[in-house]
């Protein structure tokens, strides 16, 4: 016999009535409570009793204040998330690629990662007539082989969306990668030696970094 | 029919279509009881943030296959519930942050001296927050989320009789509770 199966009629009905203060107590169990309300006693001391502990736990979550800003971060992980086929018109090709790829679990998406940049080494090639560059895993999108970059590899666990808002709230884009042992190339669109400096900084105090590297730094020499 | 009056499920349904407007709308409707939800389940805002966000991107990502079957609070709830308990395993060890330390509850008072500082509701708004989290969360669920014993037992994924006991020990507790700190109810 279960502990619901011992319950005096009391206790059935203490047990029943924050779904009665609630609204959503119905048929035979709803007619249960309104007939003990109405002739037992105690009923209506046990219905203020349980008011209290209405007001008690309201009181307990609602001093409980979201984050102000929760909404425009959840716009910018939405649009971090969502694929090609939702995004709005005029995305590159690039955009919509790593669209995709955050939208994917982590495992898989890392494992993707390499098929997305081997497609940039592809492309890359086309665009630029096979002229080599500098570094074997660079892409094409915007010169994006030219610029300052670094070399960062991510935790096993950094989630697709965080790094996507991150890299798109400071400018930063994957330029390549990853390698085989997971290293990214992250092209840094500073202009002086002290920009780079500071953006490289931001990307290693990130949560999601494992290791960041310093690569190619603006032609001041910072 | 106005963003106001448009029915939870119908914005669902244009969720699946792609529009983005529609769960910004649905985030705007559910955001807070959500993350209130996973505070209270897990004790952490930094995890609850993190937590809450995720429910709202698994929406977009399952609108299309949501047939309806249950409210979308109550689903919504239900997809909180069970990523925090995720996290939870995942990282038991780690979220002791002072984030966490913020809200440990300030020990400089024993509980009897605490009681006799404060009044009848805040003294039950405490006991509530002491309880077991299995019983806290029916007693969330029931009285602020306004669930019934069905869409609670589909939250926390177990059967209807088991709300029910939860429920029954978990006023049972706040009664002894309350008597011992010298508000007697006549219940328990």
């Amino acid at each position: 016999m279960s502990a619901a199966d011992k319950m005096s009629r009391r206790d059935e009905m203490e047990t029943l009535l924050p779904f009665y203060l609630n609204g959503s107590l119905e048929g035979s169990d709803l007619e249960a409570v309104e007939e003990w309300l109405a002739t037992d006693p105690a009923a209506m001391a046990a219905l203020g009793e349980a008011e209290a502990e209405f007001s008690g736990t309201t009181a307990a979550n609602e001093a409980i204040r979201p984050p102000a800003d929760a909404l425009s971060r959840f716009a910018k992980a939405l649009d971090a998330e969502a694929g090609p086929v939702r995004a709005p018109a005029g995305r590159s090709w690039l955009a919509q690629a790593l669209g995709r790829f955050t939208a994917m679990p982590a495992t898989v998406g890392w494992a993707a990662a390499a098929v997305l940049l081997a497609l940039v080494v592809v492309q890359s090639y086309v665009h630029t007539g096979g002229k080599g560059n500098d570094f074997e895993i660079a892409g094409a999108e915007d010169d994006l082989a030219k610029l300052p970059f670094a070399l960062v590899k991510f935790k096993p666990d950094a989630k697709m969306s965080d790094i996507a808002v991150f890299l798109d709230q400071n400018g930063l884009k994957i330029a390549g990668g990853p390698t085989a042992s997971g290293v990214f190339r992250i092209a840094i669109p500073a202009k002086t030696g002290a920009d780079y400096t500071k953006l490289v900084g931001l990307i290693a105090a990130q949560p999601f970094a494992e290791t960041v590297i310093e690569g190619r730094k603006p032609v001041d020499g910072g | 029919m106005t963003a106001a009056t448009e029915t939870d499920r119908a914005l669902v349904d244009r969720v699946a279509k792609g529009d983005r407007a529609a769960v910004r709308l649905l985030f705007m409707r559910h955001h807070a009881r959500v993350y209130r939800f996973v505070v209270r389940q897990t004790g952490s805002e930094m995890m609850a943030d993190d937590i809450a966000n995720e429910v709202f991107l698994e929406l977009w990502r399952q609108a299309p296959g949501f047939e309806g079957r249950s409210e979308v609070s109550t689903w919504l709830l239900g997809i909180a519930r069970f990523k925090a308990l995720s996290m939870l395993r995942k990282k038991k060890e780690d979220w002791i942050d002072d984030d966490d330390a913020a809200q440990v509850p300030d020990s400089a008072d024993t509980p009897e001296v605490a009681t006799m500082k404060e009044d009848k509701g805040a003294a039950l708004r405490r006991f509530v927050d002491a309880l077991p989290e299995e019983h806290r969360s029916v007693i969330d669920l029931a009285y602020y989320h306004g669930q019934s014993v069905t869409e609670i037992g589909e939250v926390l994924n177990i059967p209807v009789a088991t709300v029910k006991t939860r429920m029954f020990y978990a006023r049972k507790k706040l009664g002894e509770a309350l008597k011992a700190a010298g508000y007697d109810r006549g219940w328990p």
